[in-house]
Parts: C-alpha cells; structure tokens; sequence
C-alpha cells in the first residue's frame, strides 16, 4: 500500500508568541518549531499500516526551509520518502491554496491512501484534508482514531462527541484526516536519524506545481487573547459560599 | 622440637629421567593453560578497538596500578578483614614470583639463587614470611568461604574456590616444610615434587576458573577508562551502543572476563536488594557467557539469552557495583552502554519511557510540563533574570523549574544567597539537562538538549552555574564536554558550606532544642560522582547533632530515582525509597537532610510510610534558610 502523509510544521506549543509588525501572522524569529501533534498520530497510523500490510510511507510538507526539519524527523520514524513543497507564502494562502499544492504534488504519486491531521496547531481551520480528498476525487473521512485494511477497502473508527464512536467502511483510494491519541507514538531514535540521511528528498516549488495561489478566505488580522482577571469573593457561611460557588461554575462558567 | 635450618633444602641432582617427566609435565601444563587462555584472549583481541581509548596520559593509569593492584587499596579498604588476607595471598605471589622461577630451574639443575649466600639466604627468608601471611590469609578465607559463607557469595559452595586454597595451601606448606630438612634427605625430594606438581596444577586451573583474574585484572585496572561512570562517545555512523557482540570493545570484553565472581558489586545494589531483576554480577557474567557461545564479532543481540531487558532498565545508575568492585570492572558504562543498543534502535518499548522520550523530544522538562509553568514560577518568587552581570547562573533544572518541592528548595536557596550579598540570577529559558535520557540511553535527545542549553548559556555568557541537582551538575559538568564547553558549575552544597561562617548567625529552630538529631542522606550523584561528602554535613550540622545511617558516604544506598527510573513508573517488588527511607528514620533522626531534589520526592511519600513520628525531610538548602534572621525580608529584584 502506498501512503501519503501530509505533515505540517507548527509553532511549539508552549511558544510566547508575538503578533509581526504588519499585523497578519506572528513574530517567527521567537518560536521554535514542531510537528503538528495530529500529523504525528497520522505518521504513526501510517507506519503501523506499512508494518502490517507492506508498501511505502511518503510525507509530504508544503513550507519555508525550516519545514525541512519535519521532513526529517518522520523519515527518521521510518517514512520511506520525502517530498518538500518550498513555499514560503503559506501565510497569503487560504486552506484550499494549500491542499491545491498538496494535490497537485500527490497526484503523480497514485497512492491508495492519503492520511492528514484532524487540524493545525496554530490555524485550527481542519479544512485541509478535507479539501484535499475533493480535490484528489477521493471520498474522506475525519477524526479517524483507527484504521484496519479490509478485502473492499478501509474500515475506519471515527470519534464522536461525548464518548461515541462511529465505525464505517469506505474504498482505496481515500483521504483520512487523523485525530490525536489513537496510537502510541514511537520515539524517535539515533538510528533513525542516522539512516535517515540517506533517503529522499524531492523539492518542488509552487511554481513548478502550478497550483492557483489566489486565495478565496482572506486573512484581515490576528490578535493575542485579552487576560483578564477578575476575582470574586463569595460571602456568606461556607455551606452558603459552596452553594454559590456550585451555582457560578455551572451557569457562568459552564465547567460542571 | 622441631627447628628451621638457617637455609632452604632444595634438592641439588636430578636424573634424566626425573628431568624429562620434569618438562612434560611442564609442557602439558602450559598447554592445558593456553587451551583455554589462548581461547580468551583471541575473544578479548578480537573485540572491536575502544574508540576513545589513549594510554596516556599514562601516569593516572600507573597510579591506579600500584594503589588498586599493588597495594590492594579497594581490596582492603572495602573489606578490611578479608581483603588484608587476599592482599597477603596477592604478595606472597608477587614474592614467589622469583623463588618459583629458581625453583624450576633447580628441576634442570640450573639454580640461580644460592640459598646459603647472602641474597639467597635473605630472599628465602623474605619469602618464608610472606608464605606463612599467605597460608594464614588462604587458610582465613577458606573458612569464610565454606564455614561463615556471606550471604552476597550466593548460595552454591565453590568447589574451584576450595580447590585453589588447597593448591595455594599446599605450595606455601610445601615452601615453609624445606626449612626443616637438609637438602640431601628424600624429603627434600619428596617435597620439592610435591610443590612442583601442585604448581603445575594451579596452572591449567587458573583460566578454567574465576582465577583468572589473576593474569587479567592487572590488565583490568590498567587499562580502565578512568573517572567514575564514564560513559564513552558513540564513534561513527554505525555505532548505537551495545547491540550486538559486534560492539563489545575490548575494555568491556577484558572486563567481563575479569570479573572474580565475589558479589561485590550486588551487595548495595538498590535492585538486587529490593528483589529486582537486575544484579550486576549477572550482568557481567551474562556478557561472558554471550561472548563464549556467540563470540566478539556476532550480530546476535546482547539482550536476549544472557542478559535480560528487564534487569538492564532497573539499574539507578547508583554507581555502587562500579564503586565495589575489586577488579575495576566499570558496570554503569556497561549498562548505559546496553540501554543505548536498545533506545537507540528503538527495540525498547516501554509507555513511560516513551513518554518522557516524546516530551524532551518537543518540550523542554522531563515532567511534560509547559515552559510556561516555569516562567510563572519566576515571576511569583521574583527571581532575577541573569543579565550577564551577576556572578553566578542559578540553574533551576527540571525539579526545581517545576516539582513543588524542588522549587520550594530553589526559593530558599535563592533567599540564602541574596541574604550573602550574592547576585545571580536564572535563564528566561532552560531545558532539561538531559540526565535522564542520557542514562537511559537516548543520545538523540541528550545531544539535541546539550547542544540547546549550552549555546543558551553562551548567549548570555554565563560563567558560573550553581545548582541544587547533583543530577544537573554532573550531567553539566560531565557528559555535555561532548558537545562543547560548558561553564564552571558547583552544587548548594559546595557554595553553602563555603559561606557556612555567614550563616550560621542565629540559632536555626529546631523541633525540640537541644534534641534534634539530623540524618543526611548521601545521593549518589553528589557522594560517589562528584565525592562529596563533607559538605553537606557541615550545611546540616546547623539544624543539630548529626548521625550517620548504617550505610553512608561512599557506601551510601540509593533512593531509586537515577538512571531516568523516576520517571519510568511504578517499580516491581519493593520500592528502593522506602527500603532507604526505612533505614534512614531508624537512626531515630528527627530531621532526614537531602542535598539532591530526586531523593527528596523519593522520600516524601516513603517516609511518611514509615508510621507515625517519621522524621522530617529538609533540602540542606532550606536547614540553611531557617537560620537566617527574622524580621528583615529578603528582596530578590533588588541589584546586590
Ligand atoms: C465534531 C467536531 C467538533 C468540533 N468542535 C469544535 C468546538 O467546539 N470548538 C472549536 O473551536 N472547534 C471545534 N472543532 C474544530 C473546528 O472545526 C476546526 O476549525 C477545525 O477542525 C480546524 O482544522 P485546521 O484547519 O487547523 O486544519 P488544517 O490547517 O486544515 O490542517 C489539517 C491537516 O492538513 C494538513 N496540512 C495543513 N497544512 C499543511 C501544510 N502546509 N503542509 C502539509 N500538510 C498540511 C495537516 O495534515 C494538518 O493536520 C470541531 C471539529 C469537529 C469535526
Ligand atoms: S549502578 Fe546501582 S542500581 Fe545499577 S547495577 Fe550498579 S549497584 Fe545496581
Ligand atoms: S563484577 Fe566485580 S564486584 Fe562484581 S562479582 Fe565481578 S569482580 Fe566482584
């Protein structure tokens, strides 16, 4: 089976971030940068599928230079290959820009399945993986926390809300976009890295791609959420002050 | 009565015949001896070179020589009784050196020492004495062997060890009984051959047998790599560690083979106590044994038969087998070294481990804490930033960044030193010094920590850290040199005790005045590491009397944190802490002094286990901050 992995490069999660001077993105010199947590559970679905079933695991980065380090580290988890979308417009582009590069990228490659993350860390929109499969013609399925190969095609265990799930069934070629915390992430290891260095890795441009950059969502500004503290004191005898604090925490604050 | 002559009978003629029974036997000995010696030292050469490995500077390796093998210093100084028996057995030897070359040259009547001359007659005198020593110490430890048999001997009675003591018994009886007749008499004859053949028979014996540290331990020591727990580089592209038999480097395979099976090194091992997998003797002969199947170049897995992944992931890395044993085998390198082959591949599997792997791969503490965690913790002590300008970098390490306790430790000692007058101040940002996957042997990660801290700590040109971990202070200090040059580190305990005149200026509140007795405990990364031991005692001495645990200072028994174990979850069978903890409140302490913040979460719970009026635990750190005076609060921010 032949698997596509696309993995995104994201701040680091406990970053300080700063908002640029223009107002549109953050301050990157700051912030080291990481793998984007549900991509990781995606490479690891992968590499459990290839470990069962055979074939190959490709990932696939659309990014500036730096993106190169998340290449590296699944081709050190046993990714087969690379493929190095340099883009560094990501920011002007809407998710549909950026699975049009992805598509246009993977398309060559005929793989029987394309994995995503559930989301992005830092953008959060969970549009890409699903754009992607309309894009491909393939049908899709999200928040995937299990795969098993059938004789038809995949069955695949999707989560719910409030602890359900959902099984279904669909056909090769399919796009799944992975949710966090179905499988146990392996470590990344000497090995790994050392072996690494001797694999693929194709560059393509955008340009080369030809995928139309020009954006539908356009993005008019960010900002830092607003801390504020306010402290209240409940009066009142204990027995009165727990009956209000109850009262707040589940009508105002919603938490119980 | 029966007196000594003044001189040594030795037989003077020799027929043919009783020359030529003479060499074949001596020809069957030797090649009895090579059959299996000549087998170990092709395995020992043909292990891979030590990649690290210098003979010089030699003078360390001369030094060790003539204290450990010479002198016997580990020998006695770690069992007094017994080892001043072995080391006269060992010098007896040295002394018969000589006395056993004349005497086969007598056997072709070529005898070069005239025993009625001045050196003669002096040199078999000298020789007579070290030969009584000799028969009384093998005779001595004959009967602890067989009769008291110590409980870390193991349960099977060593026939080879009775064997060897008779041989030995008999060579030094059969020395002293020639002073007692004339060289004509058939006694002379008769004893002479008597020596003769049990001399011959040692010979095979000796590489068939433990004995064989007779001829390699010497070796052993010589060749060591030196310092405490050294844990040498990776060479090259190809290199993970201990894998297979492939990566056994001659020093390690010299070792195994070393090893005089006396169970030293299991004595205080926290794992074989508490009823682990894991004894360190096991370990090392569980190497020997892989390399007597599989031999030096076999790709077999070292982690299999002979050597359990089980037993390799419970060591502390406590340092007290390496501390113990005789023969200067070097365990912890040897562990780590198997612990790498397996993380390094990635052949372990293990959740918490993983775990603790995934969070230093991404974040920036063992604990899996965000760094924000750390920063609020800064901003509500008011810890100063370090700006380049004070003189010392506080290190705060992932247990004083983030464990409650250790930050309480952190906030005190910071008090201390602005109480002195020192400045200093913390990084905005830190990350784990990677002590524990160091020791749990990731040397991805460890290297991606090591590199990031020290070029953090070069941009803002620290010269001088302190810190309250030894974990951090070693790791520092030690295994990052691989990477760079890291500054100049010390522990609380070294700067404390340096300013203890200062600090000492009123009385620090005790439980109850005049009665409290402090216990402190001596972790292993600051005792056996780092050796020191004096210290921290005089820090705790301020809070009352000291007393000292049944184990203490070099012989310290670990609290089960090192070696990354704090992180791995629950452990098998009893828990190392509280077997310590235990010991440590049955001195009748009211206080228990820590000096490390891995020890002292260890005994958090495992002291209050052990029932009720269990002692307080206090960092040395927070003894020194309940003297300082009251009343005047000590600013943090203010510039010193
Ligand atoms: C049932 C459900 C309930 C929800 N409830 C809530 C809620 O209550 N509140 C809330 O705020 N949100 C909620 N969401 C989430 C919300 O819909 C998110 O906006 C959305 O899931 C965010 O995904 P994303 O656009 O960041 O992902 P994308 O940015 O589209 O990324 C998805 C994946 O695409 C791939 N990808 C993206 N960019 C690249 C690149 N440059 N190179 C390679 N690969 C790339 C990666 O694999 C990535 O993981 C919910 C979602 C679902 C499905
Ligand atoms: S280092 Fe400590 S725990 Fe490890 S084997 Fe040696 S004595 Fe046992
Ligand atoms: S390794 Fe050292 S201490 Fe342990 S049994 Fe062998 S010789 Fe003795």
């Amino acid at each position: 089976m032949k698997i596509i992995v696309a993995i995104k490069q994201v701040p680091e999660r406990d970053a300080q971030v700063r908002i640029d001077p223009v107002g549109k993105w953050i301050e990157e010199l700051d912030v080291q940068f990481a793998l984007n947590e549900s991509d990781a559970y995606a490479l690891e679905e992968a590499l459990q599928l290839k470990e069962k079933h055979g074939g190959e695991v490709i990932v696939i980065s659309a990014g500036p230079e730096r993106a190169g380090q998340v290449i590296r580290e699944a081709l050190a988890k046993g990714a087969d290959r690379g493929i190095h979308i340099e883009a560094d417009d990501l920011g002007s582009r809407d998710a549909l820009g950026v699975a049009r590069l992805l598509a246009a990228a993977i398309q060559p490659e005929n793989p029987d399945l394309v994995l995503a993350g559930l989301q992005s860390e830092d953008l959060g929109l969970g549009q890409t993986g699903v754009i992607l499969a309309e894009l491909l013609g393939f049908p899709h399925s999200s928040l995937i926390l299990h795969v098993d190969v059938t004789a038809k095609g995949l069955k695949v265990k999707r989560e719910l809300e409030e602890g359900w799930f959902q099984s279904i069934e669909l056909p090769l070629p399919a796009v799944l976009a992975i949710q966090s915390g179905g499988n146990k992430l392996r470590y990344a290891t000497l090995m790994g890295i050392k072996r690494a260095k001797t694999k693929e890795v194709r560059r393509a441009s955008a340009g080369e791609l030809g995928a139309d950059a020009s954006p539908v969502v356009i993005l008019e500004g960010i900002s830092l959420p607003q801390k504020q503290r306010s402290t209240q004191i409940l009066p009142g005898s204990p027995k009165e002050a727990s009956a209000a604090l109850v009262e707040k925490l589940r009508f105002e604050a919603r938490v119980l | 009565m029966l007196l000594p002559h003044a001189t040594l009978a030795e037989p003077q003629h020799f027929s043919l015949a009783e020359k030529l029974i003479f060499l074949a036997l001596i020809v069957a000995s030797i090649a009895a001896f090579w059959r299996r010696f000549g087998a170990v030292l092709d395995k020992i050469l043909k292990s891979k070179k030590d990649p690290g490995f210098r003979l010089f500077p030699i003078g360390r390796r001369v030094w060790d020589f003539f204290r450990e093998v010479m002198c016997q210093a580990r020998v006695i100084r770690q069992r007094p009784l017994p080892g001043l028996a072995h080391a006269f057995v060992f010098w007896a030897f040295c002394a018969f050196a000589l006395v056993t070359l004349n005497h086969c040259a007598t056997g072709f009547g070529g005898a070069f020492l005239d025993p009625a001359g001045l050196f003669g007659r002096f040199y078999s005198w000298l020789a007579a004495a070290f030969a009584l020593a000799c028969a009384i110490g093998i005779f001595g430890l004959f009967v602890r062997r067989f009769l008291v048999r110590p409980r870390w001997l193991g349960e099977d009675l060593s026939w080879e060890s009775g064997l060897i003591a008779l041989l030995i018994f008999v060579l030094m009886v059969t020395y002293l009984a020639a002073f007692f007749v004339t060289d004509t008499a058939p006694a002379a004859r008769v004893l002479w051959w008597i020596h003769s053949l049990t001399l011959l028979a040692f010979l095979p014996v000796i590489p068939h047998t433990k004995h064989l540290h007779l001829v390699l331990s010497p070796f052993t020591i010589f060749l060591s790599r030196g310092g405490f727990s050294a844990i040498p580089s990776l060479a090259g592209d190809e290199d993970f560690g201990l894998v297979a038999g492939k990566d056994l480097t001659q020093i390690v395979s010299l070792q195994t083979y070393s090893c005089v099976e006396c169970g030293r090194c299991s004595e205080h091992c926290p794992a074989t106590n508490t009823g682990k997998l894991l004894n360190p003797k096991e370990i090392v002969l569980g190497l020997r044994g892989y390399l007597n199947e599989f031999g030096p170049a076999s790709e077999e897995s070292l982690i299999g038969k002979y050597v359990a992944q089980e037993a390799v992931f419970q060591c502390t890395t406590c340092g007290s087998c390496e501390f113990q044993c005789p023969v200067g085998i070097e365990h912890v390198p040897i562990l780590v070294g198997l612990r790498r082959g397996a993380v390094n591949t990635g052949a372990w599997d293990d959740d918490h481990g993983g775990k603790l792997f995934l969070a230093l791969e991404r974040g920036s503490n063992a604990l899996g804490l965000g760094a924000a965690e750390r920063d609020k913790f800064i901003q509500r002590q008011e810890l100063p930033i370090f700006d380049g300008s004070q003189e010392y970098c506080l290190w705060l390490g992932c247990m004083g960044g983030y464990d409650p306790q250790g930050r309480e430790i952190i906030a005190d000692f910071a008090r201390v030193m602005s109480y002195l007058g020192t400045s200093f101040g913390v990084l905005r940002k830190e990350k784990c010094t990677g002590d524990p996957v160091r020791r749990l042997g990731n040397d991805l990660v460890f290297q991606q920590l090591a590199e990031s801290n020290l070029e953090t700590l070069q941009q803002n040109k620290v010269k001088k850290i302190v810190s309250i971990c030894p974990h951090c202070v070693r790791t520092i200090q030690t295994d990052w040199k691989e990477f760079g040059t890291p500054p100049e580190i010390e522990h609380h305990s070294e700067f404390l005790a340096r300013h203890l005149d200062k600090l000492g200026v009123s009385p620090v509140p005790r439980l109850e005045p005049g009665k409290e007795k402090i216990v402190y405990h001596d972790p292993c990364y600051l005792g056996r590491y780092r050796n020191i031991y004096d210290e921290p005692r005089r820090v705790a001495a301020l809070a009352g009397d000291l007393v000292e645990a049944p184990r203490h200072r070099e012989r310290s028994f670990c609290c089960g944190a090192g070696g990354g174990l704090a992180f791995l979850g629950e452990e098998k069978g009893e828990r190392v802490s509280h077997a310590r903890a235990a010991e440590l409140a049955a001195t009748g302490a009211t206080t228990v002094a820590a000096a490390c913040p891995f020890c002292n979460t260890m005994f958090r719970d495992a002291l209050a286990a052990t029932g009720d009026g269990a002692p307080q635990l206090l960092d040395i750190a927070q003894i020194a901050a309940r003297g300082l005076p009251r009343g005047q609060p000590v600013k943090m921010n203010e510039s010193l």
